[in-house]
């Protein structure tokens, strides 16, 4: 496996505050990579800055061998890495065939003058964008709201069309910012299980996310991230055996979190 | 369905000059149909891209003045005037719109309040060009192959083919992939530009576009009034077209084309009195956006939407 996103030696600075002082790292193609971290560690910075959302100050970002540093967004899109966003980003008063359709629109070669005539080439665009559409639909088990604005929809449910949206023109990578931040317990369980299924089609993950759990079940390779820098990076059981990560979360090591555990009980 | 529905008004209003002798009721109709295209322009730049441009009411006075003297200045027919028109605000919109686009969307407001002021002022203070306060007047009738639109019945069906067209253009356009992204980016422009678009591209030319078909609104209803003056810029206008927007719905092309026909009727249907009829005109508006705030269009959607979402529990 190739490494399809390479960072590196990410710096980006708020007012004197170094939110992030140096993180490099790499996402194999075909892999599920989670970055976690505790609050202001960094991690949405992280990937403000290398979708376009932010400026950074240095540092490089190549996506599968195009150097996308410091591109605005809509270009870094093209180039093939999609990505969501923490608080949930859908077209409320679309409906989800719509929301599918505009998020592949710009990856097909229809022009305006297509679009206006709706030429053949708009009408062969418009199949390809639906048959897409409509896999994933299936996938996010959502067909009965095919037609239906999603605005309707509950949270969990519109981070599922956030997903599917960001799969629809085939990246090359996916960034998923919080996928399961807010969403109801029951449902975290379908989303991993969607993203597994993706994963063994060959689609390639970049997560950010609070929940511990849900990162290791699914991730091939974990980074961890605390105060602009990284801490650690390794599977799953490296991780959780890093004392210093540990020390990171909780304020301490695990003898003492022990110790203070015995004592309370 | 509602593709034969359009065309049986379209026929309808085609009739309007054979119905009636009167020519009052037909120059309200042909005022009803260049508003209503002024309108739909709006619609496109405020309803579907969510950008409210008063800058409108410049370039319908732009429109007008070209278009006039194009005929009287410069030795042209109405037909190239109308064309200049179009062309000249196509241009203005293109220069002023890309800087007035990068500010935020409550300074564009006001930017291109600012424009409709400063083309008021050019109006009125430019009087080697416009002649200043006094206007032109005397427009003559256009003419095409020898023939000569002189009464209001004939002006008519100028006005109705022009109403044609410019809706059928817009309708093609708002129903078609790029009317839906114009939507898109209303929403959520950060999400649009996740999905690699670039939004400037498209606000600058629904702007663009907005602008040259109210300009050439603004041509045709000039040579309908006889006479440009500075009173073609008067807030008037903007207000009617606002208005018919905002009753019909923004953002719906059909709600905003039924709207604009009934609100430029309605106040001449109240003349059954004579006193109270703007005040009446005053409280249907009013109590129109109490009871329907998301306009006809956006309550008729609120329903069927209220609907299906029952039929899914």
């Amino acid at each position: 496996m190739s490494a399809v996103l390479q960072v590196s030696d990410l710096r980006k600075a708020y007012a004197g505050v170094h939110a992030l002082d140096g993180v490099s790292f790499e996402v194999e193609g075909g892999s599920i990579t989670g970055l976690i971290g505790p609050n202001g560690s960094g991690k949405s910075t992280t990937i403000d800055c290398i979708s376009g959302f932010q400026k950074l100050d240095s540092g490089k970002v190549v996506l599968a061998g195009n150097d996308i540093t410091g591109k605005v967004s809509h270009l870094i899109a093209r180039a093939g890495m999609m990505r969501t966003f923490q608080t949930v980003r859908v077209y409320e008063k679309l409906s989800l065939r719509d929301n599918l359709a505009i998020a592949a629109q710009q990856f097909d070669p229809a022009t305006w003058v297509d679009e206006f005539l709706r030429t053949r080439r708009y009408r062969d665009a418009v199949t390809a964008s639906e048959k897409r559409a409509r896999q994933l639909v299936e996938l996010i088990g959502l067909q009965k709201y095919y037609d239906i604005e999603t605005g309707i929809l509950s949270y969990g449910q519109k981070k599922l069309v956030a997903l599917a949206a960001a799969l629809m023109p085939h990246p090359k990578i996916v960034v998923l910012d919080e996928p399961v931040a807010g969403v109801n317990p029951s449902r975290i369980r379908e989303i991993e299980v969607a993203l597994q299924q993706l994963n063994q089609a060959g689609e390639t993950f970049l997560i950010v996310e609070h929940n511990v759990e849900f990162i290791t079940t699914l991730c091939h390779k974990v980074i961890v991230l605390d105060q602009g820098l990284k801490l650690a990076e390794g599977t799953a059981a490296e991780i959780h055996a890093d004392s210093r990560v540990l020390e990171a979360y909780l304020g301490t090591t695990p003898e003492v979190a022990e110790e203070e555990m015995r004592a309370s009980a | 369905m509602k593709l034969v529905l359009a065309i049986a008004a379209a026929l309808a209003f085609a009739a309007l000059p054979f119905l009636s002798g009167s020519n009052y009721i037909v120059g309200v109709g042909t005022s009803a149909l260049i508003f209503t295209v002024a309108a739909a322009a709006l619609n496109l730049i405020y309803g579907f891209t969510g950008l409210l441009s008063f800058a409108q009411l410049g370039f319908w006075g732009i429109g007008g003045y070209a278009t006039a003297l194009t005929v009287v200045t410069f030795g042209g027919n109405f037909w190239t005037g109308v064309l200049a028109a179009a062309a000249i605000n196509a241009v203005v919109a293109l220069v002023v719109g890309y800087p007035m686009l990068r500010t935020s969307r409550h300074a564009f407001v006001i930017s291109t309040l600012t424009f409709a002021l400063l083309v008021s002022l050019i109006a009125r203070d430019w009087v080697d060009l416009t002649r200043g306060p006094l206007g032109i007047p005397d427009l003559p009738p256009p003419r095409a192959f020898g023939h000569v639109f002189s009464s209001t019945h004939q002006f008519y069906g100028i006005a109705w083919a022009f109403s044609v067209a410019m809706l059928a253009f817009l309708y093609v356009l708002c129903s078609s992939r790029i009317g839906r992204t114009l939507v898109a980016i209303k929403q959520n422009e950060p999400l649009v530009r996740a999905q690699g678009i670039s939004p400037m591209p498209y606000k600058l030319a629904a702007f663009s576009i907005s602008a040259a078909i109210t300009g050439a609104a603004g041509g045709v209803f000039v040579f309908h009034l006889g006479i440009v003056d500075p009173l073609i810029l008067d807030f008037y206008y903007m207000q009617t077209f606002l208005i018919i927007v905002i009753i019909g719905g923004t953002g719906s092309f059909w709600g905003v084309v039924v709207s604009g026909v009934a609100l430029s009727a309605l106040p001449e249907a109240l003349r059954f009195s004579d006193d109270f009829r703007m005040i009446i005109y005053g409280v249907i508006l009013v109590v129109a956006m109490f009871a329907m705030p998301s306009g006809v269009a956006g309550w008729l959607r609120e329903r069927e939407l209220a609907r299906l979402r029952a039929s899914l529990r």
